[in-house]
């Protein structure tokens, strides 16, 4: 009953436009103030101890390195290396595309930046080459995608957050699977360039695969750090972002000097406002799951879904189903916060790992993000192609498809994520 | 004076997150540095323990600052599906009910907050300066690692959130009068204004929030009788040509709107 009324509350706030973390906190206080006796003051301070954790801290850090990485002139170089790699197989660019954004992928922790900071760059460049705009936008979007499942990953980092799981276990576990996934949307690419005859690069020589590598070995060098420091124990995960954006403005102003210093506070405002809203929204999502739980929500649904005797199988299904269709209106992060407080208590009934689970929600929000209504890289990639959304749509379809074959692998084949974490020994 | 405001906030926002990061940074290499018997005698004797703490009160001030900033900029993001495929008059109701309802939760936790603080100190410390305390004032509880008040560090609640409230008013005012939402991106993509000699960096500064990006509702100003179209977004479906001037930034017109915002 309780819970019916939470969710409705929630859904029709939601639904009148109003920011979620906003609909979020109005949920919380209408039901503190009428239906329970949790002093209301508690709230308050739950605004503030909500987000008092360092790991969250790591979500603010990580955004300031990706805009420093994003106008260093590392994604530059990345491309330039990639392409000296790949550009002379069938695809050439988009192939080097897909390369550099998931080597891009591999120093950011976000989907959206990750098109802007590889796309910005390639799109123009493969247009001016001859291939078709809806083609090159098709790649990027989709291959952007890799931001948030090759690691470091701000959804992982809330996925941890809201489930307490280790953040450094679920980073280790998206690397196979982020790798696995860069090679099929490549191997996608490949083929449809193959079949059309699009535009190759001309075989780089080694002496300007090695040059290409030198310039590029700044930003590459930032991978080391992130993963290697993260699983030697150099450092915590907030401390390896912290880390990486000191390390970030340093190559990108002193190193690259792509940026000027005057540049530095306007990007130290846009990381700052980004950073507050997914904040706002985190300590919003906290308070809501704090009130579920007080109620016993998550364990009365859990309880029901176990008493249903689905199984897992059926479970994982409707899991994707469910976050498939919540990504048609909502960002990834606010997805993530709300379901997974909800499911994952069911997941662990069902004895499902909850490393796996998180790297599956991790797939999902992928996926939405590159299908309309709502689709961040979508709109990112029109930002930058000036394609409407609905060609964008029909040409992100093939790379998508593969994406979905992807999440039913990722879903029933747990070893695929947890094999590293376990082989590491950091789960 | 809204101006300095403005201004402050931005500034306070950005030298927070400027701060926190050179504080972690600067611990841990401190921390390392101790670790080699060369640099032990210069870094050894300093203590770094309280960095994590005040990483934290720094970004949670940043966090409800910059919501505030956020509203300003009109940021916050929500589900648009529904209220974008009203027409005018309607979406014009609801996005007033939206705002107000965002000023009357904030105005709620502001209050809420003001009298945890209160309670938890600020009374005590106000009085104590002024040198009237009674005795049954309590002092409050301090922090773990700093020792600082705890009221202090958590008047951000108070003082953020009321800063919210009075920026969802604002925007709210705004919207009546003019039928504009502070949301930019009309269909181009801003560019730091420094840049106009890399042809590349101007495509590159997207605040991907800030996009017409089916998260935020349509304001009347710009999107006139869009409303109640049944296709999904209509609004961008009209493949535009790229013209060689989009991949050459220094988009002109950005700069325009980054004016006319201030």
């Amino acid at each position: 009953m309780n819970a019916s009324i939470i969710f409705g509350l929630l859904l029709i706030l939601m639904l009148t436009g109003m920011p979620i973390s906003i609909s979020l906190g109005l949920t919380v206080l209408t039901f503190l103030f009428t239906m329970t006796q949790v002093p209301v003051e508690s709230v308050a301070l739950k605004l503030f101890t909500g987000i008092e954790k360092f790991e969250i801290m790591a979500i603010p850090f990580f955004i300031l390195a990706g805009n420093f990485l994003t106008h260093g002139g590392v994604a530059r170089r990345m491309i330039n290396f990639a392409s000296a790699m790949v550009g002379h197989w069938h695809g050439g660019l988009a192939l080097a595309g897909v390369l550099a954004c998931a080597l891009f992928a591999a120093v950011s922790g976000s989907s959206p930046a990750t098109v802007v900071a590889i796309g910005s760059i390639i799109l123009p460049a493969m247009v001016k080459q001859g291939f078709p705009r809806s083609f090159g936008a098709g790649v990027i979007t989709t291959s952007g995608a890799l931001g948030i499942l090759i690691p470091p990953s701000l959804v992982m980092v809330m996925y941890a957050v809201a489930t307490n799981t280790s953040v450094g276990a679920l980073f280790m576990a998206g690397v196979i699977p982020g790798l696995v996934l860069a090679f099929l949307l490549g191997l996608t690419t490949w083929a449809i360039a193959k079949k059309n005859n699009y535009p190759r690069l001309p075989k780089a020589s080694a002496a300007e695969r090695m040059r290409t590598f030198r310039e590029a070995i700044w930003g590459l060098l930032l991978i080391v750090i992130v993963i290697g420091g993260i699983y030697t124990g150099v450092f915590t995960p907030t401390e390896a972002a912290a880390m990486s954006a000191v390390y970030a403005f340093i190559i990108a102003v002193f190193v690259y000097k792509d940026m000027p210093l005057r540049g530095v506070p306007k990007i130290l405002l846009s990381s700052a406002s980004m950073s507050a809203m997914l904040l706002y929204i985190i300590t919003n999502a906290v308070l809501f799951s704090f009130v579920l739980a007080n109620e016993n929500i998550p364990q009365a649904i859990a309880d029901w879904i176990v008493g249903m005797d689905f199984g897992a199988v059926a479970f994982l299904l409707v899991v994707n189903v469910l976050l498939l269709a919540a990504g048609n209106f909502m960002e990834p992060s606010s997805i993530v916060l709300i379901m997974a407080p909800i499911l994952f208590p069911v997941a662990m009934k069902l004895g499902i790992d909850p490393v796996h689970f998180g790297i599956l929600m991790v797939v999902n929000m992928e996926v939405g993000m590159c299908h309309p209504p709502v689709g961040l890289n979508l709109y990112v990639a029109s930002g930058i192609t000036k394609m409407g959304i609905t060609e964008l749509t029909v040409a992100v379809m093939p790379w998508l498809l593969t994406m979905v074959g992807f999440l039913i692998a990722v879903s029933y084949w747990p070893g695929l994520s947890i094999w590293l974490p376990k082989t590491l020994g950091v789960m | 004076m809204l101006k300095v405001l403005d201004h402050l906030e931005e500034w306070l926002i950005a030298f927070l997150m400027a701060a926190a990061t050179s504080i972690i940074f600067v611990a841990v290499m401190q921390r390392y540095a101790a670790g080699v018997p060369f640099l032990y005698d210069y870094v050894g004797h300093l203590n770094f323990s309280w960095a994590q703490e005040l990483c934290i009160i720094m970004f949670v001030w940043m966090a409800k600052f910059g919501a505030a900033y956020g509203v300003r900029t009109g940021i916050h993001v929500g589900v648009d599906v529904l209220i974008n495929r009203l027409e005018d008059r309607m979406r014009g109701k609801f996005i007033v009910f939206g705002l107000l309802a965002g000023a009357l939760f904030t105005g709620t936790v502001a209050t809420l907050g003001g009298h945890f603080v209160w309670e938890n100190g600020a009374h005590y410390a106000f009085f104590n300066a002024l040198g009237i305390a009674g005795d049954e004032l309590f002092e409050g509880p301090i922090t773990a690692d700093l020792e600082w008040p705890t009221w202090i560090v958590y008047s951000a609640i108070p003082l953020g959130s009321a800063l919210m409230c009075f920026r969802f008013l604002q925007v709210c005012v705004g919207f009546i009068r003019t039928g504009e939402l502070p949301h930019h991106d009309h269909g181009h993509v801003e560019g730091l204004e420094e840049d106009t000699t890399d042809p590349q960096r101007a495509a590159q500064d997207i605040n991907w929030f800030e996009m017409e990006d089916g998260l935020h509702p349509k304001d009347l100003a710009h999107h006139k009788g869009e409303g109640g179209d049944p296709s999904l977004d209509g609004r961008i479906d009209t493949p535009k040509e790229p013209t060689p001037d989009d991949w050459e930034g220094g988009d002109a017109s950005a700069k325009v709107t980054e004016e006319s915002r201030k």
